[in-house]
């Protein structure tokens, strides 16, 4: 029960954002007579239970009660729609707008991107996503690389033209569109090139760049990692400053813990460094000379949802009080909509098994049960076959149906931060909070985010912490069903058919059409503008994102502009700590 | 500190991803756990071609590669396989760890690999299992 | 030796000097493990020794050091030379085991067969090399590389052994790495044949330049000037200057000098390979050999540099008896 504090000394003073807040969290001395009763009875009855820890080292007590929660109501937990927002960012939560349904899709040739697309605006979709091929991640154009790996992954967009049979007979205007595409945002320049020749408004396209946040593609998911630091730091503000000039709608900046996580991190290292990278941002921005307090309402997050589903919970309930905080005091900023925590997650594919994998729709629906109860605004379930290939249609199908089941039939919406007062759960969201605290202000000792993955910190914990947990897995401290414990012998028979992969006459049409855009363009057109984009690059006041639009509005397709600004502003390669 | 090791040598180990795919989380921990089990392992992180491979693992004189794909890359497999074979590197082993359907698995051991390790596998058991297979590399006549 | 043997070593050697990289490969790593041919092997390379330009790159981590390599290869295959790196990276003192990761810095030349590039483990030697790093180095010399480039592991210690087989030694910094300047231990300064300040477009380069003039500037005097160049390596610039730069340092050395400093570096040779049969000897003592000794010091009826002579000289059961 978390009481307004009471009058005098009792009074607890509330969490801010700085490394203070654990002394402050300590619970206050509650008188509990039968307390010391059930104390004895549980220590009779259970002699050597074991130690219990979440991920991120918590111990977990087998209770809690009174005497484990602290502060002052109004200011640790308040209302939703209210700062710090730990009960949600909005005063309707999910009874207003449940969250969006965002499962991610990309495969083949545009044409096909574009099918399957369509079906789903029937269905009454208003928002899509867009995964392009790993090629286009690795800012490689189609035509020089192997025909196997092309197209099995997502859709191949290495030019205009190919976004605008994506987009064919969608109306870019209407629906919001988020993209997984990293700096420097070719796939942006592209649907804004392809709105331009539609005679669509920059102000009417709404979305979000999913992969912006370099740094995390640096340290843990290089898939997205194209420039090295120094230009990638520059083309995110460029970015961040041309949207915000000239596509309003559009949310630039989604800062992806997702990665963290994935990448080995606890829980609340993720979350720490997430808002770490945040901070950084936000620091460069301000550096740049943008309006924080118009900017920061446009950082997203995107996190990973483990099973650990009370430690998820508290996850998220944390971070998003301790980023109100960090706008609002370390900032400075008024702008209440600047402070709000907004967060897509996704379920966490690391905790799903190759065992027995229709065991992983159970996982998945837990982990969808922590985001919820979180308090996310966009959610992707993964499909129980993710660990064996690229998801069939049919369990995709079932990952929605899990989350619409949650929804309707399990009624998890009904209530705004159903778990909030609950002793353990608000508990754990103060443990949580020190803990993140603690990281974020280690890293503020290491001069900030850039520097602390600069020379390596970050990733030397992130391997430890991988390597930590895969021990304990190996020990069988964590049990995993199927994996380590129960019935591992028996084999479930699930069909795993690879989905089809392109047909290799699919990739020669394409590299055809590809052959076709290069010959058709005005090369001294694309050619200047590519030159152009090397003088923008080699000068720190001009912005360089404008640059990358201008040159795909030349026709330089994804591949040359990248190759140039590599050239340029220095390859992407990962960093690797022994 | 360890004895310095004179007249042994400890496996090398190359661990590395073609193709396109970045995710490096599990390459990364078994390269730390083949380091904790005192082998030497060449790290290279994500996108190498196959040429740069068969060249990286002559130089580097390695023992045994290990590869890892979590999305399709392991479909490149077969074509690094012959290029071992082409270059005179026939003798090294060759494991696959990630995510591989069935049927490819298949095509990977018709294809000449060792071994594919499926999630869930232990790091015990991977590092077993290379070093046996390092050992084997070890013998080869060509070696001194 | 066997007549078998004996062949084989030859056909390693035409196979290593007419270029054959795999034949290379192998025999560095029987030169690391200490094998027997391997010594037979160098003997018979030995005459060809001598002509490639050895570059040595040393400095505190974080300071792009191999990036920077990265960079000067380009540079140097621009100027029509092959190279070889040699890249030293630490043991772990726990497990002996080792991660090599160098070579990802050196990504874009993983296509060209004008670069070898090699990882080497440290083994437990410190120095920032390995134990037998100069006899591999005499090994890729030996194959013809134009340019044998060492990077030491760069762990931060006082790294100034590379100086000792490179003909040019080169100490990297950079501003804002670690504490700067002063992450630049006693020593190594003065090793050092040319300075380089890379990220110089950082913040706090001048600086860094300044107190790197100054710290110069208490060195002995009669050294010859060392220059102190500023690079961006991430985008190649100042690597033409920094080329030039140990080209020219490459042909100041009098031949004279360069006789001195192979001198020098066979003592030093000579000095390891007593070492390592000293080392050997030892080990050859088992538990109840060592304790009798130990209790003969700890009485005080022999002392342990008497032992030791003892040792040496080949008398080990005169040694324990």
């Amino acid at each position: 029960m978390l009481r307004r504090a009471r009058t005098g000394t009792e009074a607890v003073q509330p969490a801010t954002a700085t490394s203070e807040t654990s002394a402050m969290n300590k619970p206050t001395q509650v008188s509990l007579p039968g307390f010391e009763q059930w104390r004895q009875d549980f220590d009779e009855q259970l002699p050597d239970a074991r130690e219990i820890r979440n991920r991120s080292g918590i111990v977990i007590e087998p209770l809690y009660t009174p005497r484990d929660v602290a502060g002052d109501y109004e200011d640790k937990l308040g209302y939703p729609g209210q700062a710090p927002y730990t009960r949600g960012i909005y005063p309707t939560m999910h009874r207003g707008r449940t969250w969006s349904q965002r499962q991610l899709i990309g495969l083949g040739l545009p044409e096909d991107y574009n099918t399957r697309v369509r079906r789903i605006l029937d269905a009454g979709a208003n928002a899509i996503s867009l995964i392009p091929c790993n090629s286009v991640y690795r800012g490689i154009d189609a035509d020089k690389l192997d025909p196997e790996i092309l197209g099995t992954c997502g859709t191949l967009i290495n030019t205009v033209d190919d976004m605008t049979a994506c987009m064919e007979g969608i109306p870019l205007g209407k629906i919001s569109t988020a993209m997984n595409d990293p700096s420097p945002f070719t796939m942006l320049a592209q649907l804004l090139v392809v709105a331009e020749r539609r005679g669509i408004d920059w102000k009417h396209i709404t979305g979000t760049s999913n992969q912006s946040d370099y740094i995390s593609h640096f340290v843990a998911n290089h898939m997205f990692f194209r420039l090295a630091l120094p230009g990638a730091r520059r083309l995110l503000v460029d970015h961040i400053a041309h949207a915000r000039a000239f596509v309003p709608g559009w949310n630039p900046l989604s800062v992806v813990g997702q990665h963290m996580q994935q990448g080995g991190a606890t829980p609340a290292e993720a979350m720490a460094l997430t808002l770490s990278s945040a901070i950084q941002y936000a620091e460069d921005c301000r550096e740049r000379g943008l309006d924080l307090e118009d900017v920061l309402t446009r950082f997203t997050f995107f996190f990973d949802i483990s099973i650990s589903f009370f430690e998820e919970v508290a996850k998220f309930r944390a971070g998003r009080r301790i980023w109100a905080r960090i706008v609002g005091e370390r900032f400075g900023v008024k702008n209440p909509k600047a402070r709000r925590f907004k967060f897509h997650a996704q379920t966490s594919g690391v905790d799903l098994t190759r065992q027995q994998p229709l065991n992983n729709i159970a996982r998945v629906t837990a982990q969808a049960m922590a985001g919820i109860f979180g308090g996310l605004q966009s959610l992707h379930t993964d499909a129980f076959d993710e660990v064996l290939s690229t998801p069939t249609e049919e369990a995709a199908r079932i990952a929605i149906a899990s989350q619409n089941i949650l929804r309707h039939e399990a009624h998890l919406t009904d209530v705004i931060d159903p778990l909030g007062g609950s002793y353990y759960v608000e508990r754990l969201t103060d443990q949580m909070e020190e803990q993140i605290l603690d990281v974020i202000a280690r890293i503020d000792d290491l001069g900030g985010m850039y520097k602390a993955v600069e020379a390596g910190e970050v990733q030397r914990m992130l391997g430890e912490s991988a390597m930590a947990f895969q021990r304990r897995v190996d020990d069988g401290e964590e049990v995993i069903v199927g994996v380590n414990a129960y019935d591992t012998e028996h084999e479930m028979d699930i069909p795993v058919k690879p989905l089809p992969r392109p047909p290799r006459e699919h990739i020669d049409r394409y590299w055809q059409r590809l052959a076709d855009y290069r010959a058709n363009r005005d090369p001294s057109k694309t050619d200047r503008a590519l030159d152009q984009l090397v003088n923008a690059a080699n000068d720190p006041k001009a912005n360089l994102y404008a640059a990358v639009i201008d040159a795909t509005r030349a026709e330089a397709t994804q591949g040359e502009i990248i190759t140039r600004l590599r050239d340029t502003l220095g390859d992407g390669q990962p960093l690797i700590v022994p | 500190m360890p004895e310095v090791m004179i007249n042994t040598r400890p496996a090398r180990v190359l661990v590395t991803k073609i193709g396109l795919d970045g995710h490096d989380r599990g390459s990364r921990v078994v390269a730390a756990a083949l380091r904790d089990a005192g082998m030497e392992v060449v790290y290279t992180g994500p996108w190498q071609s196959i040429p740069d491979v068969v060249k990286l693992a002559t130089e580097e004189d390695v023992d045994v590669i290990g590869i890892s794909s979590l999305a399709t890359d392991h479909l490149l497999v077969p074509k690094l396989m012959r290029a071992l074979q082409e270059a005179d590197m026939a003798h090294v082993g060759v494991v696959v760890g990630g995510i591989v359907p069935d049927d490819e698995e298949a095509m990977l051991r018709e294809a000449g690999v060792d071994r594919v390790f499926h999630p869930g596998s232990k790091l015990d058991e991977i590092v077993e299992f290379v070093r046996r297979r390092a050992g084997e590399a070890q013998q080869h006549p060509e070696r001194l | 030796m066997s007549e078998a043997a004996d062949d084989r070593i030859n056909r390693l050697v035409e196979r290593i000097t007419a270029g054959d990289t795999a034949a290379l490969a192998r025999a560095i790593t029987a030169v690391e493990a200490a094998r027997p041919a391997a010594s037979q092997l160098l003997a018979r390379l030995q005459p060809r020794v001598g002509r490639a330009m050895t570059v040595g790159f040393t400095g505190p981590p974080g300071v792009g050091k191999s990036t920077l390599i990265s960079a000067f290869v380009k540079e140097m295959r621009k100027r029509g030379e092959t190279v070889a790196v040699l890249a030293v990276d630490p043991s772990s003192p726990v497990s002996g085991g080792a991660i090599l990761g160098d070579r990802v810095r050196m990504a874009e030349h993983a296509g060209d067969e004008g670069v070898f590039i090699r990882s080497i483990a440290s083994r437990g030697h410190l120095g920032g090399l390995s134990r037998t790093t100069s006899r591999v180095a005499d090994l890729v010399d030996a194959a013809g590389f134009d340019v044998v480039v060492i990077e030491t592991v760069g762990a931060g210690q006082s790294e100034v052994e590379v100086a000792g087989i490179a003909q040019t030694t080169i100490v990297v910094t950079s501003p804002g790495a670690g504490d700067d300047v002063q992450a630049i231990k006693a020593g190594i300064l003065e090793v050092a044949d040319i300075l380089v300040v890379n990220k110089a477009d950082m913040e706090g380069a001048k600086q860094a330049r300044r107190a790197l003039k100054a710290m110069l500037s208490l060195r002995v005097k009669g050294h010859l000037e060392v220059p102190v160049i500023d690079t961006v390596a991430i985008r190649g610039e100042g690597i033409e200057k920094l080329a030039d730069a140990v080209g020219r340092n490459h042909e100041r050395a009098a031949p004279a000098d360069r006789d001195a400093a192979r001198r020098e570096r066979f003592v030093a040779l000579l000095a390891e390979c007593v070492e390592q049969a000293c080392q050997s000897r030892l080990k050859a003592l088992d538990g109840d050999q060592l304790e009798r000794l130990q209790d003969a010091v700890e009485r005080g009826e022999r002392e342990a540099d008497a032992i030791a002579a003892a040792i040496m000289d080949g008398g080990l059961a005169s040694a324990v008896s």
